[in-house]
């Protein structure tokens, strides 16, 4: 992660030099290849627009994360088979899930603070212009609801699949198809009432960057998916026959 | 008192059966065999009483609670070790033990290196660099370090060389002597008749029968092998009482319980070769059991 930033931000300098011919350069890309690079109409010669392309990747790359880590860390007893050491032992499930589910947290909150002060550094490395430093914020902040969202839909996986070898495979799909679905919202506007079944649009950098907070539904929708995938956790988790 | 009452357990997965109609109870202080061939459910029957599996229908109690509702207090008593033994790979064996202990409460670290000693098992080694049988010796560590009342073992000693299943077999029968009370799940049953005083047979998820190792054993059948010395035809022997009836040409064995004068009758009236008559083995009794019933 810390390297895409820098990687990134180095490809930018280049870029910057170059100045309004690259903006000319994109403009004539047809709108289909900006909305899958996830530029919209942000301008590209602006650190800030620039950045805005590394956030779509970082909430790819940070949500496959999360996602794989909420359904590895559920079904990884019984996918190693330590399934008949562990739960033989006088704890409750309950409290097993809540030891794991705290341990993915911790692990991306870790993730999430080096891909903050990561962007931080690097942008101001290279940044000539105003500091965005606020706004960065405000955009990591975003992805780590993301994040969060995702975590619990991989462990809610985890939890309800019969076939426990493939739950971080299923996992790692789903992530996949939500965001393939995102792209085609992009290129289609007419089904853009999509964008609930997508967190990756539930946070646009655009629209951050524009308005400079996030859209209040979307927040709703976010607390209620993390909180019905752990319930769901929970629950399966409970009923599951334990086999290896 | 009663340790472990299955009172009509059953389990299905899906539709494929799993265990059917399972009742039986072991009692304090008892070591109870659970005999039955690869695939008759006793592993399924086991992961019910530790709460790994949910039961169809029916009730499991241990220590007089439920097994599903109570299941986390029961285990604090029960020391499990498990047919096939699967640890974290990337730990010592020693953290391992100590994380296993962690789980319960009042425990003796000197105990962990007691048990290791005797197991013969070497603490500092990383658990993937173990052999099965050594796995297998962390595996019963972990399973006695607490002292359990319960000790339940699901085909304990595959991948013990025979010096170790007898210092296994010894350490079980101290801990019972100390009170823990054993339920011992094999395929082997030289190994049962060895510790046990009754067994359950478990056959395709039922329970076929219940007997004292005792009552099985002074069941009366004798083993009879005869070599013929003239023709006679292949029912020759099969009166009433015999079972397992083998011919070859001229050699037969069976099993027989009843009058032997009856048979001495039999034999005599023709000339034989040789004849053996020997105490079955419990094997030989159960084998007659499957395909009696089969």
């Amino acid at each position: 992660m810390v390297f895409l930033i820098y990687a990134g931000m180095l490809k930018y300098s280049g870029f910057a030099g170059a100045g309004e011919s690259v903006n000319e350069l994109f403009n004539q890309f047809p709108s289909a290849v900006k909305s899958i690079l996830g530029l919209g109409d942000l301008d590209i010669s602006s650190i800030l627009g620039f950045y805005a392309i590394f956030y779509l990747y970082f909430m790819v790359l940070a949500g496959l994360h999360a996602v794989m880590l909420g359904a590895e860390i559920i079904s990884k007893e019984e996918h190693d088979k330590t399934a008949d050491f562990l739960f033989v032992k006088p704890v409750l499930r309950s409290k097993i899930v809540s030891c794991k589910l705290t341990a993915a947290l911790i692990n991306i909150i870790v993730l999430n603070l080096t891909t903050l002060i990561a962007s931080l550094i690097f942008v101001d490395i290279f940044n000539t212009g105003k500091s965005i430093n606020d706004i960065i914020v405000q955009l990591i902040l975003a992805l780590f609801i993301i994040q969060l969202i995702f975590l619990a839909m991989g462990a809610s996986i985890a939890a309800v699949s019969k076939n426990i070898k493939k739950a971080t495979s299923l996992a790692a799909g789903i992530l996949m198809i939500t965001f393939i679905i995102s792209v085609a919202i992009d290129l289609y506007q007419k089904i853009d009432f999509l964008i609930y079944v997508t967190p990756f649009k539930y946070f646009p950098a655009a629209d951050i960057i524009m308005t400079r907070s996030y859209k209040t539904s979307t927040l709703i929708v976010s607390f209620i998916l993390v909180s019905f995938f752990t319930f769901i956790t929970y629950l399966f988790m409970k009923k599951r026959d334990i086999q290896i | 008192m009663k340790v472990i009452e299955l009172d009509h357990l059953s389990k299905y997965y899906g539709k494929a059966r799993g265990i059917i109609d399972v009742s039986f109870t072991v009692m304090e202080g008892e070591i109870f065999g659970f005999i039955g061939p690869n695939g008759a459910g006793k592993s399924t029957t086991i992961r019910t009483l530790l709460s790994l599996i949910y039961p169809s229908s029916g009730s499991a109690r241990i220590f007089g609670q439920d097994c599903i509702k109570e299941g986390a207090a029961i285990r604090k008593e029960i020391g499990y070790l498990p047919s096939e033994v699967f640890y974290y790979d990337n730990m010592k064996v020693i953290d391992l033990l100590k994380y296993s202990a962690s789980f319960y409460k009042n425990i003796d670290q000197k105990r962990i290196y007691e048990l290791a000693d005797m197991m013969d098992l070497d603490l500092k080694r990383k658990i993937e660099d173990l052999s099965y049988g050594n796995k297998k010796k962390v595996g019963i560590v972990q399973g006695l370090i607490h002292h359990p009342r319960l000790i339940i073992l699901d085909e304990p000693t595959s991948g013990l060389d025979p010096l170790m299943q007898q210092k296994f077999f010894n350490l079980i029968i101290e801990e019972n002597k100390n009170g823990a009370s054993v339920l011992f799940s094999s395929h082997i049953l030289s190994e049962v008749q060895k510790l046990c005083s009754r067994v359950a047979i478990i056959k395709e998820g039922r329970i076929m029968s219940i007997e004292d190792i005792k009552t099985l054993r002074s069941n009366n059948y004798k083993k009879f092998k005869i070599e013929m010395g003239e023709a006679v035809s292949n029912d020759y022997f099969n009166i009433e009482g015999v079972a397992n009836l083998y011919a070859d040409k001229n050699s037969f064995s069976f099993l027989f319980k009843g009058d032997i004068n009856k048979m001495i009758d039999i034999i005599h009236s023709k000339k034989i070769n040789n004849l053996i008559v020997e105490e079955p083995a419990l094997e030989e009794i159960f084998m007659h059991y499957y395909e009696k019933e089969a």
